[in-house]
């Protein structure tokens, strides 16, 4: 049954049990950041991250989606998938080579067209990537992105009806009570 | 506990013996040697896949003109067998087909053949 439920991690390290998440949905992973961890999906779009990933026991039996270029490089390796085609890209004004891995986790989690997107150690300090996520937030407007983060909370993400911000606390809750 | 399903990931075709390349359905039913030649040729395929190959794999049961359908799981038994041609004197179409897991669509790129290998076009 497809679940309601996708987690992104972003670029920052997370210390969280993302086994946890898994429970509720498929989690999708950003290049390395987090390479303790097992995830169903993880994107990325340099050699030098992909060969790690390639490497790295926890990503065994992970898809590693990356762009249509790299993934013409490494077509033979089993697990190596070429990235969809985005809708919109160029509207967002995004070059999938050339993005933040967290950009293109995102983009992944809307296109699968899960209902809600939990954003887990997503970095919105850089105000490139906050108004990347904004604009992807404004194209989808009938799917929930909850940024989880420790206390306090941010405000960033109020001005969107689909945007909310949560702690862990609140998000283990949510996936007790789904589970 | 229950069997993981196997995925045919990779596809490519063999081409048939030169002889036996784009004959219409009407010619071989006047050529019975044709017809058991390939009948052979896709034996001797299969025995050699069963020995080469270190995951599963397909030999596809639809006729086509130009060559047999090979299916494969694993990534590296499809290159391995792109190298090998030489040494079986087979003939691969140079045309490697993927599914993709995450859209399902069958994605079909160009082998280029270089003096080093092969790359992805």
């Amino acid at each position: 049954m497809k679940s309601a439920y996708i987690t992104v991690i972003g670029n920052l390290p997370v210390k969280f049990d993302i086994e946890q998440a898994r429970k509720i949905g498929p989690v999708i992973a950003s290049a390395n950041a987090n390479k303790s961890i097992m995830f169903d999906y993880a994107t990325c779009n340099t050699e030098t991250n992909l060969q790690d990933m390639l490497n790295s026991a926890s990503f065994k039996d992970s898809t590693l989606l990356v762009p249509e270029t790299l993934f013409k490089k490494y077509v033979f390796f089993d697990g190596v998938t070429c990235l969809p085609e985005f809708p919109g890209l160029k509207s967002y004004d995004i070059d999938p080579e050339k993005c933040s891995p967290q950009t293109l986790s995102l983009m992944l989690a809307v296109y699968l067209r899960q209902t809600i997107v939990f954003l887990v150690g997503y970095d919105i300090s850089n105000p490139i990537e906050l108004t990347r996520l904004k604009s992807i937030m404004v194209a989808n407007p009938d799917t929930k992105f909850m940024f989880i983060c420790n206390p306090p909370r941010t405000y960033q993400l109020d001005d969107l009806n689909n945007g909310f911000c949560d702690t862990f606390i609140k998000f283990q809750e949510l996936i007790d009570r789904a589970k | 506990m229950q069997n993981k399903a196997i995925t045919y990931t990779y596809s490519l075709k063999l081409m048939w013996p030169a002889v036996c390349r784009n004959r219409s359905v009407e010619i071989l039913k006047d050529r019975p040697d044709l017809v058991d030649q390939m009948n052979k040729f896709r034996q001797k395929v299969e025995n050699v896949l069963k020995i080469v190959c270190r995951k599963h794999f397909q030999v596809d049961a639809t006729y086509m003109m130009s060559g047999v359908r090979l299916w494969f799981e694993s990534g590296q038994d499809c290159y391995d067998l792109i190298i090998r041609q030489p040494e079986f004197e087979w003939e691969i179409q140079p045309e490697l087909s993927v599914i993709n897991s995450v859209t399902s669509q069958l994605q079909t790129f160009q082998i280029v053949y270089t003096p080093t290998g092969v790359t992805i076009d």
